[in-house]
């Protein structure tokens, strides 16, 4: 599909590999640093992982208005179906909102986030922008422009269609599935994708990499 | 580290409002919640958070007190107080201080 993929991975042979699915728009980079970090501590464990970019994120040669949720599932099933051995799909935040059409023997999810959260920020971000500019608009004013004409929400063009689907967006229901939050019960880390300047947590890259060893082995996986 | 062998959809769990308001009376519960919060989103880290007065400043005072920390901050109020907030009860008030964000917090959450 012509997408960059960040892969690392051991030496020798892989266990298993781990497809990871970052966060969307603004929180991907905040919590991409973090990620390779875990990625890295996994390949430690003896796990091959692959960080690819999703069409119109990252370096993707695609236009982010051209992207929306469907094709985002169907690019990672792609990316899902070219991978030899047992594969585990680990996803952060609106991650989970597409990971669910990859083939896997097991998932895993940190912290889950609703289509419409993610929305609502980004659409705050603007009336806030806006209101700065001296414009007056409100999430209303804004969701009904976008039923015709693509929005641009804090630096992203988004279509019509992707507006809509991130509205109604729920994580789906898949099996096996391993969901944790943060604190002192799930991983011990940061919120970093809410972070307004970037940050690193090395604590919790461990955690996510020892986390998702734990569930890989419960799941028979090894 | 980490949280050892797991069944099936093991669901981890931040304390919520609800829970804290059973030992805390609500404006306390209400306070440590917003000052955690802001930690999260500014990275302010606990020393600074614990230090935030009623008459801090906060938009335009904090430099990391952007617009999109604006919103993120209102998403992350309504997750964590378990309230709905209108765009018309955004003004640029109740981010001047942290008394203001304070008040207005104990006022959505008494409903």
């Amino acid at each position: 599909m012509g997408e960059y993929q960040l892969r690392i991975g051991p030496a020798g042979n892989s266990r298993a590999t781990i497809l990871f699915v970052p966060p969307l728009f603004e929180e991907a980079n905040r919590t991409r640093r973090t990620l390779v970090l875990a990625i890295r501590a996994l390949a430690a464990k003896g796990f091959a992982a692959l960080l690819p970019d999703l069409p119109g994120q990252n370096e993707s040669p695609v236009p982010l208005v051209e992207a929306d949720l469907t094709r985002w599932r169907a690019a990672l099933a792609e990316v899902a179906h070219g991978i030899d051995g047992p594969l585990i799909v680990a996803s952060l935040r609106g991650g989970a909102l597409i990971d669910h059409e990859a083939e896997a023997a097991a998932w895993w999810r940190l912290a889950p986030a609703s289509g419409a959260s993610l929305l609502r920020t980004l659409l705050r971000a603007r009336v806030s922008a806006d209101r700065e500019a001296g414009i007056a608009s409100s999430l209303d004013s804004l969701q009904a422009e976008a039923a015709s004409a693509p929005l641009l929400l804090a630096g992203n063009l988004l279509s019509p269609t992707m507006i809509a689907e991130l509205a109604a967006a729920e994580a789906q229901p898949v099996e096996p599935l391993r969901s944790v939050a943060l604190g002192a019960e799930g991983i011990a880390g940061t919120p970093l994708w809410l972070r307004a300047e970037p940050g690193e947590d090395t604590g919790m890259a461990q955690a996510i990499a020892a986390d998702i060893a734990a569930w890989s082995r419960s799941c028979g996986i090894i | 580290m980490g949280a050892g062998t797991q069944g099936f959809c093991a669901l981890g769990a931040r304390a919520r409002l609800k829970d804290m308001l059973v030992t805390d009376t609500p404006a306390t519960a209400v306070d440590a919640t917003l000052r955690a919060l802001l930690a999260d989103v500014l990275g302010l880290g606990e020393a600074r958070a614990a230090a935030l007065t009623a008459d801090s400043g906060l938009f335009g005072e904090l430099p990391e007190f952007d617009s999109m920390a604006v919103a993120t901050v209102l998403t992350e109020m309504e997750d964590r107080l378990g309230i709905l907030i209108d765009d018309d009860e955004v003004d640029g008030e109740i981010f001047e201080t942290y008394g203001n964000l304070l008040a207005f917090s104990v006022r959505k959450v008494a409903g």
